[in-house]
């Protein structure tokens, strides 16, 4: 499908990020399309996932990471040093590769965020909880056991629950870090499944070992290498004629 | 055929040895526990909770209320002061100095402190709490057995909260939550039976300190409750009545002997069910 005009919700300039001294990102140059999913693909080690976790700062964790560059968000600089990362972590969302459940009820789980955000009416809490459990699918599972503890669900459930708890605060953008490589297929089908009904009202970046799932969810792919952005192009252009030719490489599983 | 032989050999004598060094550190345990249930049975009875000492000539029962009640109140107040610091302390090393040369100096240090002698920690309190006062006084006591209380909490408490995934608190902190909420709500609360039974058995082991209160809290004769003056400990009564030539005093030794002995026992059963609902 083509559409003329396309709209970016993440512009990355000329971005690179050192762990100390070693230069794990080198001067990555991307725009992230508005409401779209972008595969991150490339081997282990080319800094897919190190790109990920730049866009909600989650490196400041850690002593002695450094930015260069910019990525604007929202008309900003979000690797200012000034801007509020909380605000940031509340627009950028985050699944990860493990479920993460929170050690509490289920309902309150999918709550948390959207407490943080100072909401504290019970009944629109309950009624956006039901809304987001709803969209990712686990409502009919858990309606009956909301106070249970989220610790007792399946791993594919505890992953949507995750997904759940990241939508509830209404994100504009949500980063998947290899959600499914800890999922059966039929849980993995199912956050895909999900993943494409969010498509058109959320932008969503992915980081994936798999070819095949990139290639059926998203819509721009992106190849890394050695912590450069090698190519980045429409899905279907990527996997039938890229224009690198490590790019093509790599696709047809020639290294990896 | 001849090397299998000697290596079913080998294989003999050895379990032979350890099952011989397993059995002497068992044989050891329970001929403590025969000998303390034996004679503290003798002097076991309700005088024991219910009067004070009596003095020892007299050959009257007396009791040990007043150590019963004076153990209590040095350990309650140095759990109570050392507790929190040692929590507290333990979530500074796990969660912000992280991964830091100055949380692997300060955790290291806290391993050294946990192995000194607590004789020298009595003294130390000794020259600053007791000299200066001019007077034995059960201040100084808790204080003496709350600086061995807040290195054992504070690196359990590290450990317990080491233990935790990281992704947990990336995943908290990833929805926006702030740190000091991502410890108190997610961390912490992971961590809970893990800091629990840090700090019980902890206070276990304060609870059974003889040298530090030596130098400290001393003793007294009678039921006291002012931490400003001496403040009789079971453990020291233990050691003075024991230490005496009096019958009835030995007797009453053994009787306290054997309490604070089922008191250990029972705290550590009752927290190892614990830990094993946890494990599963």
């Amino acid at each position: 499908m083509s559409e003329n005009i396309v709209e970016k919700e993440i512009e990355v300039k000329d971005m690179s990020f050192f762990y100390g001294e070693k230069e794990a990102l080198k001067n990555v140059t991307l725009n992230v399309e508005k409401n779209k999913i972008t595969s991150l693909i490339g081997p282990s080690g080319c800094g897919k996932t190190t790109l990920l976790r730049c866009f909600n700062r989650m490196h400041d964790l850690y002593k002695g990471n450094r930015y260069t560059g910019e990525i604007i968000f929202k008309n900003q600089n979000i690797l200012d040093k000034n801007i509020d990362i909380t605000k940031l972590r509340t627009d950028i969302g985050m699944v990860f590769q493990k479920p993460t459940p929170f050690p509490m009820s289920i309902f309150d789980n999918v709550a948390y965020g959207l407490r943080l955000k100072g909401i504290k009416n019970k009944t629109e809490l309950h009624n956006r909880v039901e809304h987001v459990l709803k969209k990712s699918a686990l409502w009919n599972e858990v309606a009956d056991r909301l106070s249970s503890s989220a610790m007792g669900l399946s791993g594919g459930q505890q992953q949507r629950l995750c997904l759940a708890r990241t939508l509830a605060p209404e994100p504009d953008v949500v980063l998947f870090d290899e959600p499914t490589s800890a999922l059966d297929p039929i849980s993995t089908k199912k956050i895909e499944e999900l993943m494409q009904e969010l498509r058109g009202s959320i932008t969503m970046l992915i980081v994936t070992h798999n070819m095949q799932q990139a290639a059926r969810i998203s819509d721009r792919t992106a190849f890394m290498y050695m912590g450069e952005l090698v190519e980045e192009d429409a899905t279907d252009i990527m996997f039938t004629y890229p224009k690198k030719q490590m790019t093509e490489e790599y696709i047809t599983g020639k290294f990896g | 055929m001849d090397l299998r032989l000697i290596r079913k050999i080998k294989g003999y004598i050895m379990l032979f040895l350890s099952t011989l060094a397993a059995l002497i550190g068992v044989v050891l345990l329970f001929a403590i526990l025969y000998k303390v249930i034996m004679s503290g049975l003798d002097g076991l009875n309700l005088n024991l909770f219910i009067k004070d000492e009596a003095p020892a000539f007299l050959q009257a029962s007396g009791g040990l209320r007043h150590a019963f009640i004076g153990q209590l109140l040095i350990t309650v107040i140095a759990s109570l002061i050392g507790i929190p610091i040692g929590i507290l302390g333990g979530i500074y090393l796990s969660e912000y100095a992280h991964n830091t040369k100055t949380g692997r100096f300060l955790s290291s240090l806290a391993d050294v402190s946990i192995s000194i002698p607590t004789i020298i920690i009595g003294t130390f309190i000794y020259s600053i709490l007791v000299r200066p006062l001019g007077h034995f006084n059960g201040w100084a006591g808790a204080a003496a057995l709350a600086v061995i209380l807040i290195p054992i909490v504070m690196r359990t408490t590290e450990e317990s909260l080491k233990l935790i995934p990281w992704q947990l608190r990336e995943a908290a902190l990833a929805l926006g939550t702030p740190m000091y909420k991502v410890i108190k709500d997610i961390v912490i609360k992971s961590a809970l039976t893990g800091i629990f039974t840090g700090v019980s058995l902890a206070v276990a082991r304060i609870a059974g300190e003889t040298a530090p209160l030596l130098f400290t809290s001393f003793s007294n004769n009678t039921l006291s409750f002012n931490m400003n003056e001496p403040v009789a400990s079971l453990t020291v009564s233990i050691f003075t009545y024991a230490s005496s030539a009096f019958e009835n005093w030995i007797s009453l030794a053994w009787a306290a002997a054997l309490v604070i002995t089922v008191f250990i026992l029972i705290t550590n059963i009752i927290l190892k069910q614990i830990m094993k609902k946890r494990s599963y």
